[in-house]
Order: structure tokens, then C-alpha cells, then sequence
């Protein structure tokens, strides 16, 4: 399933977000945005995934879903969203049960996910007693539980460490090559996005339209941390953000 | 350069420890103050009124107000003035705040019920619910009706306040995360706003029952023949401070209790915050 | 700071021998606050006041007004007012217990032949069958707390009629009243002045009088902290002649008619002026003439009377049983009635 963006455009009020944001998100691709603060970026996420609706354009589902696929749209935070109430395997359950999945069949994906994020051994952790990464594993063990065709991450490891961000992209690029998914990746770190992204969507400051779209053809099991190659595409995107950042934050400050 | 700066410290400059002054300001847990107080006074009014500088008129002896508590006890009228009081408590308690959660929840996800009635409980909330006593008398019955109602009007409307307050200051992004895995909404109430509010819920519960407590004896002014508050009130009276004393006390233990019990339900329920 | 020039000292020093020389035998304008209630069988102490008999006594009075009976006993006790009039009532004899307060006259009794409590029922036990105190086996009498007056009459016209009632305490008149009516509860007794009215609304009956049951019933009783009793001789002999005058003033105008209807009229002025306060005269002179009952010349007492009531709240436990009539009065004072 692909989707795609057809002229998007938002405005709260008179206080205009985002301007005709067209794209394509094809199925099996990590897309990355970034761009500077306050151009959209989680605004425009929470369009693709229904939570809210533009005020001009539309979002289009292309093809339909995978007929095992739960929750096609699914989301992983930047906070997390887990329970503290519930224990890992409570936190993963929650997205099953709704769809009627239980007992055995709720176990065995239960038992998968968490074997693919190597959470296995806290199953029945509670949240207070996990670190941030794991924390973090634990919501992508949750959204892959559903097996969405389209994942949405909005800076999912900004709130970690950057170690801890190391192993998490590392995790995140041994879970696609496993099985590939298509993702939504928000963020502002350009170190994730050339080390994560197919595509790379780079934004303007608000209102948010599309700079340009910046491709990396090196396969992501092929990536590494402080890559040559990606050193330079991250060169090259910071050059083209720098100014926009630089207005962005000025802007800020007059505001 | 700065081992040039180390070494040409004088070396006669004396050496000390640095001062501490990062101490207090953390309140730490120390059980045994707060009996020691009891004990204190207890034994002061004690040596006072069996010095005389205490009258007779100003304070019981504590000696004789446990020895009325040990006759009350012994003559088995502390469970026939126990009994209808916890009914009473838990009947009002229950009813009171079981219809101030569930409001307090409407309000909390409704927005024309909140409107509606957010100005309607702001309202009732400061009406001393003792004054409304005679008109539950006969609206309930002199009998356990009135009482029940007057307990549970007085601990609803702070669990209403407590519960929608309890509502609104659950994580948004909680909510969010439920609405973008497909749950429905009463699966959203049931597993991520009724757990998130409960730590307010049960907070404002404490508040409630100490209520309900204090109630207990104005719903006991009316008609009632046996209960701790009806027993208290006979004992003031009668100016029976000895009786009064004991009532008295057994309202304070009871506050205890619920107070214990409601820390027990919350480190049961509330395990996971942090 | 005050200072006197010579003349004024001496001027002051002059006024005080006088007042001294002619007044040797009473007290000297002490200052003296009595406890009332808004009701007419206080007048005593109204008229007592307005006639000037307590200035002529030489004591400055000044009224204290109270809701209830009891907090006006606590205020003895406390020695926040030096007399006052009230029921005798399981608090009253506690505080004597505690060497608080004494009972020094008697205000106001039943009498044969005079008006007196009455016994009500609701109309709704009343339509039942409960038409006369041999009825009330099973049913509900009301009382503002357990060891008030109310239980007192209610208990002794039980045990007369050889019945079991249950008492419902509801702390106020105007609880029990509203409970009547409603018929929440079954009976009650009551002054004259009250019980008239409400059996006039027809939601009330009256089924019979208390001084059937207990003739020479003492109501009410002048009492006063114990240490006024035992060491101001001199003011409470003087409190209680001067109350005795307006209890005279009272009989004598009211139940006797001395100064026919003229007398009653301003009789009724004076009363007015502290009781219904809240009506107009002519709407409250019916209920002030309705409630008319004899108090007792001379601040007798009845001792006989609060014999049987200290011993029936000894009997039901409501006080101690070790408490003895001196404890409670202080018979010194008045002519006492042993009968
Ligand atoms: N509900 C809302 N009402 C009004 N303004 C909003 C609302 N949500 C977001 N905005 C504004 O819209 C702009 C874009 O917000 P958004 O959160 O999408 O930016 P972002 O690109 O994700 O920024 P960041 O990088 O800081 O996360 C911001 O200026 C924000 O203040
Ligand atoms: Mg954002």
C-alpha cells in the first residue's frame, strides 16, 4: 500500500503551517522529513495517520493493505504513549485486543515481537523499570504487533541518548532488512535520516513546502555509523537547511 | 600552564573540608514523632486533671475516658452504635461516590455535560449539606433514607471535582496513542482515562470519606437512636465529656482506618507510578 | 491616663459613701447577666428587667438571649451568665455533677386546673388509632436529645400506661415539629402556647395532658454556677426576689386578671418586646395570651418533682447514680414543695 500527499496544505487559523506538500510514499520505504522547528513535521504526521484533517489537499491511500495487516496507520511516539499502568506484554496487548486477538493467537505475536526487539526477558516489566531505549523497543514492538502497512515515527529517539540512539537505528535497520516496512520518520537529526531514509524530504520554514527530496540509494544493512558516504549526504543537507534554520530561529525570537 | 598556577600556590594556606550546607528541606519518614506527640499530650491532661489544675469541666481524665470505652465495649454497645454507623458510612460513601466518579467521568469526557453541569456542582459544593438535613427528612424518610442521602450529597460533589479534574490531567498523548492503534472509545475509557485518572480519583476518595466521616454525625442529629454520632451527641448533651471523649476518639480511629485502607487499595492499584 | 484634681476626688469619694449608706442591705449595682429564652415563660425575667424591680435590687442586669437550653447551661458553667431559667435535663445534672452549676428555685409547674403540656400524635397516627396515650405502645416519640425534658414526659407517661415507645432524637423544636406534621414521627408533648396552634392546623392532635401523669410536674427551674450559690449570697437572694417580683407581676395580671384586660394589654406590650419579636403586636398577642401558664410565686420548687426526675435519669443510665439532690440543688434559697 502506498500513500500519497496531494497538495497538502494547513492553516490554524490565519497562522499558516504547511503549503502544497505533494508526495509519494511508496510501500516498503523509510521516508524521512526533516526540517526546521515548527515548519510541520508532526502536523503533517498526524495527517497521514488521521488524527487530524488538513484545511486544503488530501491524503490518499494507494492500493489496499495487507489482508493480515490490524492497524494500517500506526503510530510509534516521541514520549513512548506507553501505559505505565500495564507490563510490556499489557503495553503490546492493548493494540491486539481491540481486534478481537486473543489467547493463544494474541500470544504467539505477543511472544514474536517482543523476540524481535529483544524485549523477551522484561515481559512482564513495568514500564517505571525500563530505560528509555527499551521503552522506545517496547512501542515498536507494540505498532509492529498490529503489523501496520505504513509506520509513523515522529523523533522517535530524540529522547534518547545518542548512544542508545546508536542501538536503536541498529535495531530498527536489522528489523527492516528482516522484513521490510514502510515508515514515515520524522525528525532532526540528519545523522537518523541518512542513516535511516530511502528518501529524504527535506522542508522549508514555516509555513512548511517541500525543499527537495534528497534519495540514498546505499542499501540501509550497508550503513554504518560514521559512514564517508553518508557523511556527505549529510553535508549536503545541512547546506541546504542551514539558512532555513538560521531564519526559522531568528524568527522565533522576533515572535 | 596550570601546574605552573597549582605550584605557585602559597603552601601555607591552610587546608580545610568543605562546609556542608546542603542539609533539610527533605522530609524523611519518622514513624515514631507522630505517636510520641499522642503520648505527650495524653499523659499531660492526664497529670493535669489528676492534679486539679485540669477541671473536671474542662477535660476528661484520659484514664476514665478509656475505661468508659472499655465499658462500652464490655457492655456490647459499641457494636450496637458501631454497626449502624459503618452502614451508614459505607451505604452513603458507596452511593456518594460512586455517582461523583461516574459524573465526574461524564464531565470529563463530555463537553455539553460539562457545561451543563461544572456550574451545578460549583454551586452545591459550598452548601453546608447539614442545613439541607430537614429537607432530606422529608424527601428520605426519617429513617436510614435521610441519612444515606445526607452522606452521599456530602461526599459526592468533592468526588465529582476531584474525578473530572483526575479526567482532564490524563496524558493527552495516551489518549492519542489509543485513538491511533483503532481502539474504540469505550475501550479508551476503560483502559487508558479511567486508569489514568485513578491516582486523582482516589486522592479526592480520601477527601471524600473524611467527609462522609464528619457527616456521619450530623446524619445521626436526626432520628437516630443508636451511632456513633447519635452516641456523641448524647454525650454533649448530657455534657458527658467522659462519653464524648470516646465517641470522639472512635471517629478518629475510624478516619485512620480509611485513611490506611484507601494507601493500601492506592499501592495495590498505583504500584506503577513511579 | 486620668488623673483627678482635688475636688473631683473628693466629689467621687463622696458619691461612693453615699451610694454605700443608702443601699446597706442590698447589693451594690453589681453587674449580672441572665440567660433567656424567647419564650413567654421567661417573662419573669422581662419584667423583672423593665419594671426596674432588678435595678431596684441593685443589679445592673443584662439579658443574654440563647437558641436552646443547653448551650445556655454550658454558659453557667462557663461563667459567661449568672442566671438563667431552664428544664431540668441529664446536661443540667451532669454539669451539677461536675460542681458547675446548682438549681436554686423553681420557675414554672404543672398545676391542677391550670393549663398545661399536652401530648400530640400526628395526623397520621391519629387517623391509626392513636387517639390516647394508652395507644402509644410501639410508636415513635419525638425529643430533642436523649435525657431532655421531652424524654422525661415521654418515658414517665409510657411506663404509666404500661407501654414501650422508641424515642427518635432530632436535637431541635423545629425538627420534631416539621417531623409531626410530616408524620415521620408519631407523637410528642409540648407547651400549651405550642401545642395549641399546631392541633389547630389539624395536622397535629392533642391526646392528652402531661399533668396527668405527672401532677406538680416542676418544668422548668431558676438555677445558677455553683459558686454564685455558695459565695454570692447576697446577689442571688436578691436575683431571686427581684424575679420573684415579675413572676408575681405575671401571675397576677396574666392568670388572675388583677388589672383585668388593661393589665393584659400592657402586659402583653412588655412581653412582646422579647418574644415574637418577628410578628406584629395584635398577631403576636394571641399566642403570648395562649401561653400563659402560672409560675411558681416566690421561685418555689418542687423538690419532690426533680426528686423523681434526677432518679428517672439515674434509672436510664443517662447520669450517674451516685449523684444525690444536694449535688443538684441548692434548697437554701426558696420555699421548697415536698409533695
Ligand atoms: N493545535 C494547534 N493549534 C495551533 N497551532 C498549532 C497546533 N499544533 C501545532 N501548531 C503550530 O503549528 C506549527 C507547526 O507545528 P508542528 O508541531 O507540526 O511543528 P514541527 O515541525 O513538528 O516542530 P518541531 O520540530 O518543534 O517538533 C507550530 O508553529 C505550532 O506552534
Ligand atoms: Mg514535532
Amino acid at each position: 500500500m502506498d500513500i500519497r500527499l496531494d497538495g497538502v496544505g494547513h492553516a490554524y487559523g490565519d497562522f499558516e503551517v504547511m503549503r502544497d506538500i505533494t508526495l509519494d510514499i511508496p510501500s516498503g520505504r523509510i521516508v524521512c522529513i526533516v526540517g526546521p522547528s515548527g515548519c510541520g513535521k508532526s502536523t503533517l504526521l498526524r495527517f497521514i495517520g488521521g488524527l487530524e484533517r488538513p484545511t486544503s489537499g488530501r491524503i490518499l491511500q494507494i492500493g489496499d493493505p495487507p489482508p493480515d495487516c490490524l492497524n494500517p496507520l500506526t503510530y510509534v511516539f516521541q514520549d513512548f504513549a506507553l501505559l505505565p499502568w500495564r507490563t510490556v506484554t499489557g503495553n503490546v496487548s492493548l493494540a491486539l485486543e481491540d481486534h478481537r486477538i486473543g489467547g493463544a493467537e494474541a500470544k504467539a505475536i505477543i511472544d514474536d515481537v517482543l523476540s524481535r526487539t529483544k524485549l523477551t526477558d522484561f515481559a512482564k516489566a513495568l514500564p517505571k523499570q525500563l530505560s528509555g531505549g527499551m521503552k522506545q523497543r517496547v512501542a515498536i514492538a507494540r505498532a509492529l504487533a498490529v503489523r501496520p502497512a505504513v509506520m509513523l515515527m515522529d523523533e522517535p529517539l530524540s529522547a534518547l541518548d545518542s548512544q542508545t540512539r546508536e542501538l536503536l537505528m541498529d535495531d530498527l535497520i536489522g528489523l527492516w532488512t528482516r522484513t521490510p516496512f514502510t515508515a514515515v520518520y520524522v525528525t532532526h537529526n540528519l545523522a537518523e535520516a541518512v542513516r535511516l531514509g530511502h528518501l529524504i524530504v527535506v522542508l522549508s520554514r514555516r509555513p512548511g513546502q517541500i525543499r527537495q527530496i534528497v534519495e540514498i540509494d546505499k542499501p540501509l544493512a550497508e550503513r554504518g555509523y560514521a559512514d564517508p558516504d553518508l557523511e556527505d549526504s549529510q553535508k549536503q543537507l545541512w547546506m541546504l537547511m542551514r539558512e532555513e534554520a538560521r531564519a526559522a530561529d531568528a524568527e522565533l525570537i522576533d515572535a | 600552564m596550570p601546574d605552573a598556577t597549582l605550584a605557585a600556590t602559597p603552601a601555607r594556606d591552610k587546608v580545610r573540608a568543605v562546609d556542608f550546607r546542603g542539609g533539610g528541606f527533605a522530609p524523611k519518614t519518622r514513624r515514631w514523632v507522630g505517636i510520641a506527640v499522642f503520648i505527650v499530650l495524653i499523659g499531660f491532661v492526664e497529670w493535669g486533671t489528676q492534679a486539679g489544675w485540669i477541671s473536671a469541666l474542662t477535660l476528661p481524665k484520659p484514664s476514665d475516658v478509656l475505661a468508659t470505652f472499655g465499658e462500652l465495649y464490655a457492655s456490647g454497645l459499641l457494636f450496637q452504635h458501631l454497626g449502624p454507623s459503618l452502614t451508614r458510612l459505607v451505604v452513603g460513601a458507596t452511593i456518594g461516590a460512586s455517582i461523583g466518579v461516574t459524573t465526574g467521568v461524564l464531565i470529563g469526557l463530555f463537553s455539553y455535560i460539562r457545561a451543563g453541569l461544572v456550574p451545578l456542582v460549583a454551586a452545591i459544593f459550598p452548601i453546608p449539606k447539614i442545613a439541607l438535613l430537614p429537607l432530606f427528612v422529608i424527601w428520605f424518610g426519617i429513617d436510614e433514607g435521610s441519612k444515606y442521602a445526607l452522606i452521599a450529597f456530602g461526599t459526592f460533589t468533592p468526588t465529582v471535582v476531584a474525578t473530572y479534574g483526575a479526567v482532564d490531567n490524563v496524558d493527552r498523548t495516551l489518549i492519542r496513542m489509543g485513538q491511533s492503534f483503532g481502539l474504540s472509545w469505550f475501550s479508551i475509557v476503560r483502559k487508558i482515562v479511567l486508569p489514568g485518572a485513578m491516582p486523582g480519583i482516589l486522592s479526592g476518595l480520601r477527601i471524600s470519606l473524611a467527609i462522609a466521616i464528619i457527616l456521619l454525625v450530623a446524619a445521626e442529629m436526626l432520628g437516630a437512636e443508636y451511632g456513633i454520632g447519635a452516641y456523641i451527641l448524647q454525650a454533649g448533651s448530657l455534657y458527658d465529656l467522659e462519653r464524648l471523649f470516646a465517641g470522639v476518639v472512635i471517629l478518629s480511629i475510624l478516619g485512620v482506618i480509611v485513611s490506611a485502607a484507601i494507601g493500601a487499595i492506592e499501592r495495590h492499584l498505583l504500584g506503577w507510578r513511579t | 491616663m486620668t488623673t483627678f484634681n482635688r475636688r473631683q476626688t473628693l466629689a467621687l469619694i463622696g458619691a461612693a459613701a453615699a451610694a454605700g449608706l443608702a443601699t446597706p442591705a442590698i447589693a451594690q449595682n453589681r453587674k449580672v447577666t441572665v440567660g433567656a429564652l424567647r419564650f413567654t415563660s421567661h417573662s419573669a425575667s422581662f419584667i423583672a428587667l423593665e419594671r426596674g424591680y432588678f435595678a431596684d435590687a441593685g443589679l445592673d442586669v443584662e439579658l443574654k438571649f440563647f437558641q436552646a437550653a443547653q448551650p445556655m447551661a454550658v454558659a453557667i458553667a462557663s461563667g459567661d451568665v449568672d442566671y438563667a431559667v431552664t428544664a431540668v435535663s441529664g446536661g443540667l445534672i451532669s454539669l451539677a455533677d461536675k460542681g458547675a452549676i446548682k438549681v436554686i428555685g423553681g420557675a414554672l409547674s404543672e398545676e391542677p386546673g391550670i393549663d398545661g403540656q399536652k401530648i400530640l400524635a400526628s395526623d397520621a397516627a391519629f387517623q391509626a388509632g392513636l387517639t390516647s396515650p394508652a395507644q402509644l405502645g410501639g410508636k415513635t416519640f419525638g425529643m430533642s436529645t436523649a435525657g431532655s425534658s421531652f424524654h422525661y414526659m415521654g418515658s414517665k407517661v409510657a411506663a404509666a400506661e404500661g407501654v414501650e415507645m422508641s424515642f427518635k432524637p432530632l436535637q431541635k423544636v423545629g425538627a420534631i415539629i416539621g417531623a409531626l406534621k410530616s408524620g415521620q414521627i408519631d407523637a410528642w408533648s409540648i407547651v400549651p402556647h405550642i401545642a395549641k396552634p399546631l392541633a389547630g392546623s389539624g395536622d397535629v392532635h392533642i391526646i392528652g395532658d402531661i399533668a396527668d401523669y405527672l401532677p406538680n410536674y416542676q418544668v422548668t427551674t431558676v438555677f445558677t454556677s455553683a459558686a454564685n450559690a455558695s459565695d454570692e449570697r447576697e446577689t442571688t437572694e436578691s436575683f431571686l426576689a427581684a424575679f420573684s417580683q415579675g413572676v408575681s407581676d405575671y401571675n397576677a395580671t396574666m392568670i388572675d386578671r388583677a388589672s383585668g384586660d388593661e393589665g393584659v394589654d400592657q402586659m402583653v406590650d412588655l412581653i412582646h418586646k422579647y418574644v415574637y419579636t418577628d410578628r406584629p403586636r395584635d398577631n403576636a398577642a394571641p399566642s403570648i395570651i395562649n401561653g400563659t401558664m402560672r409560675l411558681n410565686e416566690g421561685a418555689a420548687l418542687n423538690i419532690a418533682s426533680v426528686r423523681d426526675q434526677l432518679e428517672w435519669f439515674q434509672s436510664e443510665a443517662l447520669v450517674d447514680e451516685a449523684i444525690t439532690l444536694d449535688t443538684l440543688v441548692d434548697a437554701s434559697y426558696v420555699n421548697t414543695i415536698d409533695a
